[in-house]
């Protein structure tokens, strides 16, 4: 009892130190619910969304397994809806067309439509749809030039009643007249809808007035949907996908589900790091705390408190401040929440704050995180504390340097950095991938809790370069600040350690994504004839009308088409798989000059031929001239295709790719299961590159939904796209590294107090306080500067490392971003003179004559 | 009389004028120090003596630009200090003014030359080698430049402090209790640094301390009593101290 009120005591008698790291468990336990919730608001805001669009039983064409990609929705004869509509229970039955893959063009010729990734939805304005959106302004589409738009995607696009629309479907551009707005009756997260007359949209999205693509069907009252569905599928019979309105749900829901399980897992995965940076900050602050109590604990222990008794004090303590800390981190992670949320509308997916769910769970993650954390940080310190002898009361104990750094550590960390080094070399010599990513990820985890093992044992060493280097411009204010970051090395060591992890992270990934993007863009050099690439930038493959605007763009040598086929294919050895196989026209082996190991790539586009990659040859056995038979999924069966060459993987493009001619798919698929051109290639006539790219620009102006770029704007995009993701993750990483600058704030906060008569004899003898304060500073930044050279120099064995294994998946190319390296080192001392600020402004205005007094 | 006046400023190391020192106010008011008028001698060393709570250690504390004062004015050497701002204070003290402080005279950080040569190098300055060697050797450290003060005694510590205040060539060095936590015999040795450093070096030191033995190396002993001066002492002797000090104490138990 006695020892938890010592502990209750000391806790709130150390409120300021305890604050910092307060602060790291509340951003960490913040992160761990923010993700939470977030994630779990964007499932119900999809669950009530695809439960307020679920009609009681839905009869749709029977879904075959890898249909072909032909950009057009399978369809059902409209004539099913009377059918339906007959049976008994059926309260009504509605033909409905949906079309998940237009793209709607504003007057301007300006896509409208999200950011997001979210598709772009036509459907027809019948009573289904009426059921989860109503009329908000204007009236309904009657004739077939007229359409609705719904409210979100006009208000974003700026477009009003009576503004002109194209919808570019497969079976071509439909244009329409806005009629009206329509409103969703629950949260809409963000597909934008376009809702055209009911007939109307059977002809412009599936090409005839007597095609839909389901029936949607209400049950009688007191009918169980379940009931309705088993008669309907009685009367109908075989070949058609009848599901109630649960199970429609339940698969749609898997269908998002698992892309919102891969955002939380991505975004759990961060707040692990930071959790991980608090921890170091936690073990700072309780062997801070420890230290300076050395003679409190000694007496303590003099009197009779047991070990025992000693360290569940400080484990209370770090209870208590585990629980409050995550306590206050699970209302900030609901605010988190509540902001990333604002953040979506703001791009455009619609999330309503009414939809905000907290599970159950939410608090008890973050509960069990917090206080988790914080007590298995304050585990070391605890120990060291129970093992104070009573005999520290009497002696005049000041400030307990630790002492030279124990042989167990020493030896343990040489032999952990030593070992993962090893492991990273052999990842980077390994000659398979798998072997390399198994050695790479131990090599990883070994050297990085071997760095911060040795941290302290570098702290001295490194310091002292860093302020031979960098310190000693500033005399001997900068003299002292170097001695001052020396003189505690364990505490230097975990200080920088902290932002050590996310610099090392920082430092990899900028050196595997510069080298994914040189080796990319070497690799275009070397192997990419084509001039052009003709790219879509939404959901949709590249229509037949845009294709054949393509082919008809003047000054073109050839124009390549690119599609993926659906093929199963069955080898000589016995064994049948689904393979995706790229039907390309024959000049597409002068687009991409694919390597070959095995026959010549010309002819693997000659009719019935075929080329495949290296692993799938050897793991069947194949060899140039052996037979295959392919079931064209949609079409033709028991095709044999004659094998004609084997590519090389050692490439980045089309890695293992299969090869046939365009020719050939076309003559075994029937002309609506053919699948659409994932990408096209265009060669420019001799001499006039310049003119065909225009040309081929204008040709798809009509297309916004399409983009053209030659091999320079290519590598650009490239370039901009890993730029993209990069920042995202940076941003993510700044989480870790906001948490690690607290621990720099609260380790020279609590230097600043243990110094006060260093600080008072400094100023009586001569030191000013702008000199004081530059002091305090510079050991900061070196403090960051040792972190940024741990973590760069980790960060870069990592990405050699992991790079050396990716040249093995044709990253060929190593390239060290020095330039963004230096940036993060320079960065980092930035990182210190902001961390210094307040630690810096207390030292200075420390008055001399108390601090000469203190005892 | 223009110039008499001229040249006592210049003799003074030091000057207080009417100088008050009151914490709190109204009924709470505590007068540290009491309209406390006194000139510091240069080339001499001056010992300020008296009981708990005379005010000894807060004269010290004005007069070398530590702590304000609530009215009065104070001198060092030509400089009048009271209502300077604390970076003209701050530049007075490195460059005019020397400390020895009871103890935690140095820095763990640095070695004891490093120490020495502290407020020099604050300041940017050379030390004068021929200077340094001088004061290091009447100090006795030669051997022990190198060493830490962890390395060193209470004793050699204490010795590194004088060499510090010396080096700089201070107009004035304050010391505050500097023997107080040495034992006798590393006391008297101090001591005997600081005595020298008058005689030979021409220094000028004022010592707070309420050791009569310590008062004794000293050529004058201001007595404080509840604020003020009540004795000023010329050529002190241990025991002409100790009677002093028993007078006092015995009229404190009359009163």
């Amino acid at each position: 009892m006695t020892v938890l009120k010592t502990s209750m005591r000391s806790f709130f008698a150390h409120k300021g130190r305890m604050l910092l790291s307060g602060v790291a468990i509340v951003l960490s336990v913040a992160f761990v619910c923010g993700t939470l919730v977030f994630t779990d608001t964007l499932n119900t805001t999809f669950d009530k969304f695809f439960g307020s669009t679920a009609a009681d039983v839905t009869v749709g064409p029977e879904e075959e397994e890898n249909a072909q990609e032909t950009g057009r929705a399978a369809s059902l004869p409209a004539s099913l809806v009377d059918e339906v509509g007959a049976v008994e229970g059926v309260a009504s039955a509605d033909g409905v067309v949906f079309d998940a893959g237009v793209t709607v063009v504003d007057g301007a010729g300006d896509r409208v439509g999200s950011s997001n990734g979210a598709p772009t939805i036509a459907t027809g304005w019948g009573p289904d749809i009426q059921r989860a959106m109503e009329l908000a302004s204007g009236r309904a589409p009657e004739a077939a030039d007229e359409a609705l738009i719904d409210a979100d995607t006009a208000g974003r696009a700026d477009i009003a009643v009576g503004d002109e629309l194209e919808i570019i479907a497969v079976e071509g551009t439909h244009r329409v007249t806005v009629t009206g707005l329509a409103e969703f009756r629950s949260t809409n997260p963000g597909a934008p809808h376009v809702l055209l007359e009911a007939e109307a949209a059977r002809t412009a999205l599936l090409g005839s007035p007597d095609l839909i693509t389901s029936v949607h069907v209400m049950a009688e009252d007191g009918v169980p949907d379940a009931e309705v569905r088993d008669r309907v599928a009685a009367a109908l019979g075989g070949s058609y996908d009848i599901e109630t309105a649960a199970e429609n749900e339940a698969a749609m829901k898997d269908d998002v589900g698992g892309f919102l399980d891969v955002l939380r897992y991505a975004m759990l995965g961060f707040a692990g790091i930071a959790v991980l940076v608090g921890i170091f900050l936690i073990v700072n602050t309780f062997s801070m705390l420890v230290a300076q109590r050395t003679r409190e604990i000694g007496l303590m222990r003099a009197v009779g408190a047991s070990r025992r008794q000693v360290n569940r004090s400080v484990l209370t303590e770090a209870l208590l401040l585990g629980t409050v800390g995550s306590l206050v981190g699970i209302g900030a992670g609901i605010g988190l929440a509540v902001a990333l949320m604002e953040l979506m509308n703001s791009v455009g997916i619609t999330m309503s704050t009414s939809d905000l769910t907290i599970a159950a769970s939410t608090p008890v993650a973050g509960l069990v995180v917090g206080v988790l954390a914080t007590v298995v940080a304050a585990w070391l310190p605890a120990r060291r504390a129970g093992k104070v002898a009573p005999m520290a009361a009497l002696r005049d104990a000041g400030t307990p340097g630790d002492g030279a750094a124990g042989r167990v550590r020493t030896a343990l960390g040489l032999l952990l950095t030593l070992g993962g080094g090893a492991a990273l070399v052999a990842a980077a010599e390994a000659d398979e991938a798998g072997d390399g990513s198994l050695f790479l990820s131990l090599g990883l985890l070994l050297t990085l809790v071997g760095a911060v093992v040795v941290g302290p044992l570098l702290a001295s060493g490194v310091v002292r370069v860093l302020s031979v280097a960098v310190l000693r411009v500033f005399g001997p204010v900068g003299r002292m600040a170097g001695r001052n970051a020396r003189r505690n090395p364990r505490r230097t060591g975990a200080t920088a350690g902290a932002l050590m992890i996310g610099l090392a992270l920082v430092g990899s990934l900028s050196v595997v994504s510069a080298s994914l993007v040189a080796s990319a863009s070497d690799q275009l050099d070397r192997s990419v004839g084509a001039d052009f690439i003709i790219d879509t930038t939404s959901e949709q493959l590249i229509t037949p009308e845009a294709a054949e605007a393509v082919r008809a763009t003047p000054g073109l040598e050839h124009v390549t088409d690119y599609a993926a086929v659906s093929v199963e294919l069955a080898t000589p050895d016995g064994e049948s798989s689904a393979e995706e196989v790229i039907a390309a026209s024959p000049t597409y082996a002068r687009d991409l000059r694919a390597r070959t190991v095995a026959g010549e790539l010309s002819a693997a586009y000659e009719e019935d031929h075929l080329s495949v990659g290296e692993s799938f040859a050897e793991e069947h056995g194949l060899a140039v001239g052996d037979e295959l038979t392919a079931r064209f999924v949609g079409g033709d069966e028991g095709v044999r295709l004659t094998l004609a060459a084997i590519t090389s993987e050692n490439t980045m493009i089309d890695k293992g790719a299969m090869y046939v001619s365009h020719a050939t798919a076309r003559a075994h698929l029937p002309e609506e299961a053919m699948p659409l051109n994932l990408v096209m290639f265009a060669r420019a006539e001799e001499g006039r590159k310049a003119a065909a790219y225009d040309a081929l620009k204008a040709s798809l102006e009509p297309f916004p939904q399409y983009e053209v770029s030659d091999q320079a704007d290519y590598k650009q995009a490239l370039e901009d796209e890993v730029g993209t993701l990069l920042n995202v993750v940076y941003a993510l990483l700044a989480l870790a590294i906001i948490v690690a600058v607290l621990g720099v704030v609260n380790t020279l906060a609590l230097s600043v107090i243990e110094r006060t008569r260093e600080i008072g004899l400094m100023r009586a003898i001569g030191l000013s306080r702008r000199q004081m304060r530059r002091m305090v500073r510079l050991e900061s930044v070196v403090i960051a500067l040792f972190g940024a050279v741990l973590g760069l120099g980790l960060g870069l064995g990592w990405g050699v490392a992991a790079q050396r294994v990716l040249s093995l998946e044709g990253f060929a190319v190593l390239d060290v971003p020095w330039a963004t390296l230096g940036v993060v080192f320079a960065g980092s001392a930035v990182v210190g003179l902001v961390a210094a600020i307040v630690p810096a402004f207390r030292a200075g205005r420390m008055s001399v004559l108390r601090a000469i007094a203190t005892e | 009389m223009a110039t008499a006046v001229f040249e006592t400023r210049t003799a003074a190391a030091a000057r207080a004028e009417g100088v008050v020192k009151a914490y709190g106010s109204g009924e709470t008011r505590v007068v540290a120090l009491d309209r406390v008028t006194a000139d510091i001698r240069q080339g001499g060393f001056t010992a300020i003596m008296g009981p708990s709570g005379s005010g000894k250690s807060t004269l010290m504390h004005c007069l070398a630009g530590l702590d304000t004062v609530t009215s009065g004015r104070i001198w060092v050497g030509d400089t009048e200090i009271t209502g300077l701002k604390d970076k003209k204070l701050t530049r007075l003290r490195r460059d005019s003014i020397g400390f020895i402080f009871q103890a935690f005279n140095l820095l763990p950080t640095l070695n004891a030359l490093e120490n020495i040569t502290l407020p020099m190098d604050i300041a940017g300055r050379k030390p004068d080698k021929e200077w340094l060697d001088r004061v290091v050797s009447t100090v006795g450290l030669g051997e022990r430049l190198k060493h830490r003060p962890s390395q060193l005694s209470g004793g050699q510590q204490q010795r590194v402090a004088v060499a510090r205040a010396l080096a700089a060539r201070p107009a004035i060095i304050f010391g505050d209790e500097p023997t107080g936590n040495l034992d006798s015999r590393a006391g008297a040795e101090v001591l005997g640094f600081l005595r020298r450093s008058v005689d030979e070096l021409g220094q000028t030191i004022v010592m707070v301390t309420h050791d009569p033995v310590a008062a004794a190396h000293a050529d004058r002993v201001l007595y404080l009593a509840d604020g003020r001066i009540v004795d000023d002492m010329a050529n002190p002797t241990a025991d002409l101290v100790l009677d002093r000090m028993r007078g006092f104490d015995a009229r404190g138990r009359v009163s």
